[in-house]
């Protein structure tokens, strides 16, 4: 169910403040040339004008470092739960498509109470992208650079005024919130809106497939040789993985105190040697299956076995970061390219 | 605002019963818990020690109505060497069972055969246990047994009952000292002593994976059906519920997908 609007951008600060005063508003700032998502302390802070490459808003779902649980007197268990109410604002259509996957692999099977909880208190406010980056992919993917649907509520930039979509009741009940502030859409609006769908199609660099890099790598077609080559390259940072808004791994370690004792989990990454040490120093994973295979592995063919969607929504931010040039897209092109060799 | 919700990262209190050392660094710990827990040979717990962490260890007996669990656990690094400080009366933490069990059903009617080495002996005891139970709907029992040194063979206790009830108990050793007079050498130099029809047999199988894997190649050289060979693998886990990743091993995540598995899984996902 998706319902329309029209938002004179006029109107977009005074719309935002009233969100803030509903439950915390997160959007991107500029702090220091950088752009990140914070916590709104002032509307006018709220940077409007971004390349599509933005910092990944998992963190909010499923932070870096949270607190699972606390134990005093090694007997008392205390769960603690942040139960708090969000906006996250200006979120990019690729981050709201991993968030459907997200949400499966969280939720399904063993619920994890922490990401639930989180993600029903956070509404997502995400913007259409008129300007993809040179990194970006999606279009092949069809997780951007727009939704069809998926999203809470999606804005597009018509230049003067935004196209506002609320994707499900809440959303819906949202707007009507303050719908004094919204118009009715005209057909000219709907004409614009597929306008600039059209024209931000139009800029993609880059087209890639996953699909027939998956089919390649199932059709054994790519050997550990070349594994093995990608996996010479890299350096262990961790940048992909932090940065991907599709990697979940995490680790979790007790942290003693004199009042307690508070178990933590935190992101880690596939990618470090370490991360499948067994006891006694075995490293199954240099031996049998190698660190990069695994990763590629996990997201072009565990993923749509299993969550029914590529672990890569072609946000690019992979490419951006890895120093060893071992990211998605460029495996991708290299793969496609041995493949019109063959 | 705290709520409560179901939570699967938060383990439940057992109280230890009893702490009983079957060699010099495994030790039997019998816990009881607050509420009943049903739980099947091959599952394992993610078991905690506040400040060391938490590991995963498979159940050593079968699920009773007394809420006793035992688990049989092998000092190897920092959080089984804090378990093994603790003391009857002392509490461990657990949350489980996790993973597939050993499909028991397939035994019905046939021989079992069941190949362990070292602590690996440990999540197949319940498989025995069970068979006794069963004793009538199977053909034939065989466990093959190795451990490193006579010193290192755990349960001898179970390990002489099983024989008078009936099992064929064929152990054997790397490293004989004085006053051993039996066997000599890898479970699977063993195999004319299992006497039973491997082609219409099932076979368990849990211990080092080099073992794991010399013990697969020869059964099914015999002819034992793919489907038929299983084993019990392992990895670094630190959920158990299929969420952090480490036991991911580019098919399959040991924990919610295993850790049991058929040599014909292994094969098809590349598993060893
Ligand atoms: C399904 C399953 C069942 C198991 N059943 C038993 C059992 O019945 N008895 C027994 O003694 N041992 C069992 N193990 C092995 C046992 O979990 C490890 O020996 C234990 O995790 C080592 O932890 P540590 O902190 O003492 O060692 P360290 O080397 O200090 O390990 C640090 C961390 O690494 C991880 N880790 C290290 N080694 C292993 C390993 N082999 N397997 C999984 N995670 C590991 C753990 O998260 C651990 O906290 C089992 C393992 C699995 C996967
Ligand atoms: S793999 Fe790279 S491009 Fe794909 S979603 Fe993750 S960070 Fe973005
Ligand atoms: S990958 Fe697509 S949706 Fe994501 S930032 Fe780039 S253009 Fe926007
Ligand atoms: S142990 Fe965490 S995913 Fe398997």
């Amino acid at each position: 169910m998706t319902k329309e609007w029209i938002l004179p951008k006029g109107h977009l600060s005074y719309w935002l403040r009233q969100l803030r005063n509903t439950a915390s508003l997160i959007a991107p700032l500029r702090v220091d040339g950088d752009i990140v998502f914070k916590s709104l302390e002032n509307i006018h802070e709220v940077s409007l004008d971004n390349p599509a490459l933005l910092p990944s808003p998992k963190e909010f779902l499923f932070p870096q470092q949270e607190s699972l649980f606390w134990v005093e007197d090694g007997t008392k268990v205390r769960q603690l739960y942040n139960n708090e109410k969000r906006f996250v604002f200006g979120v990019r259509s690729c981050d709201i498509s991993a968030l459907r996957l997200l949400d499966r692999f969280y939720l399904e099977g063993y619920e994890d109470p922490y990401y639930s909880l989180r993600r029903k208190n956070t509404v997502f406010i995400s913007i259409v992208c008129n300007n993809p980056d040179p990194t970006c992919f999606c279009i092949g993917l069809g997780t951007g650079p727009y939704l069809e649907k998926g999203f809470d509520i999606q804005l597009t930039d018509l230049g003067d005024r935004y196209f506002v979509q609320a994707g499900n009741t809440k959303a819906i009940r949202i707007i009507r919130q303050w719908k004094f502030l919204f118009n009715k859409p005209k057909r000219v609006d709907y004409e614009d809106q597929y306008e600039v769908f059209l024209s931000s199609k139009a800029r993609f660099q880059k087209r890639i497939s996953l699909e027939n890099v998956r089919e390649y790598i199932l059709a054994g077609k790519v050997k550990d040789s070349f594994w093995g080559s990608v996996t010479e390259r890299c350096f262990e940072c961790g940048g992909c993985v932090y940065e991907c808004p599709l990697c979940t791994c995490f680790t979790v370690t007790d942290r003693v105190y004199s009042f307690g004792i508070d178990r933590v989990r935190l992101w880690d990454t596939c990618l470090f040697k370490g991360f499948t040490r067994m006891a006694g120093g075995i490293l199954p994973n240099e031996k049998k299956i190698l660190r990069t295979k695994r990763w590629y592995y996990h997201k072009l063919i565990h993923y749509p076995d299993v969550l029914g969607g590529f672990g890569c929504v072609g946000c690019g931010r992979c490419t951006v970061t890895c120093p060893g040039k071992i990211d998605m897209a460029t495996i991708a092109i290299k793969l496609r390219d041995l493949q019109d060799n063959d | 605002m705290t709520k409560t919700y179901r939570n699967i990262y938060i383990p439940e209190r057992t109280e230890i019963k009893e702490k009983l050392y079957l060699t010099g660094d495994v030790c039997l710990f019998r816990v009881e818990s607050e509420r009943p827990f049903e739980y099947n040979p091959g599952q394992f717990f993610m078991v905690s020690l506040w400040g060391a962490g938490e590991v995963p260890i498979s159940v050593a007996s079968l699920s009773n109505k007394r809420r006793e669990i035992e688990f049989c656990i092998r000092r190897a690094g920092k959080v089984t060497s804090a378990i093994h400080e603790l003391q009857e009366g002392n509490f461990l933490w657990i949350r489980g069972p996790y993973g597939k069990a050993f499909p028991l059903e397939y035994a019905i009617g046939r021989d079992v055969l069941i190949v362990g080495g070292g602590i690996g002996l440990a999540p197949l005891r319940p498989v025995l246990q069970w068979g006794l139970q069963n004793k009538n709907s199977i053909k034939k029992i065989s466990l093959l047994y190795g451990a490193r040194t006579p010193e290192d063979i755990i349960f001898k206790e179970d390990l002489q009952e099983w024989a008078e009830k009936g099992i064929n108990v064929v152990l054997t050793v790397d490293r004989p000292g004085d006053g051993w007079d039996g066997n000599i050498g890898l479970v699977t130099t063993l195999w004319h002593k299992a006497e039973i029809d491997f082609k219409d047999a099932v076979s368990f199988i849990c211990g080092p994976e080099v073992m794991i894997k010399a013990a697969i190649k020869d059964l099914f050289f015999f002819g034992m059906p793919e489907e038929r060979i299983i084993t019990t693998l392992e990895a670094h886990m630190k959920c158990g519920v299929g969420k952090c990743g480490h036991c991911y091993n580019g098919e399959k995540y040991i924990c919610t997908d295993g850790p049991v598995f058929t040599y014909k899984e292994i094969k098809e996902f590349n598993l060893l």
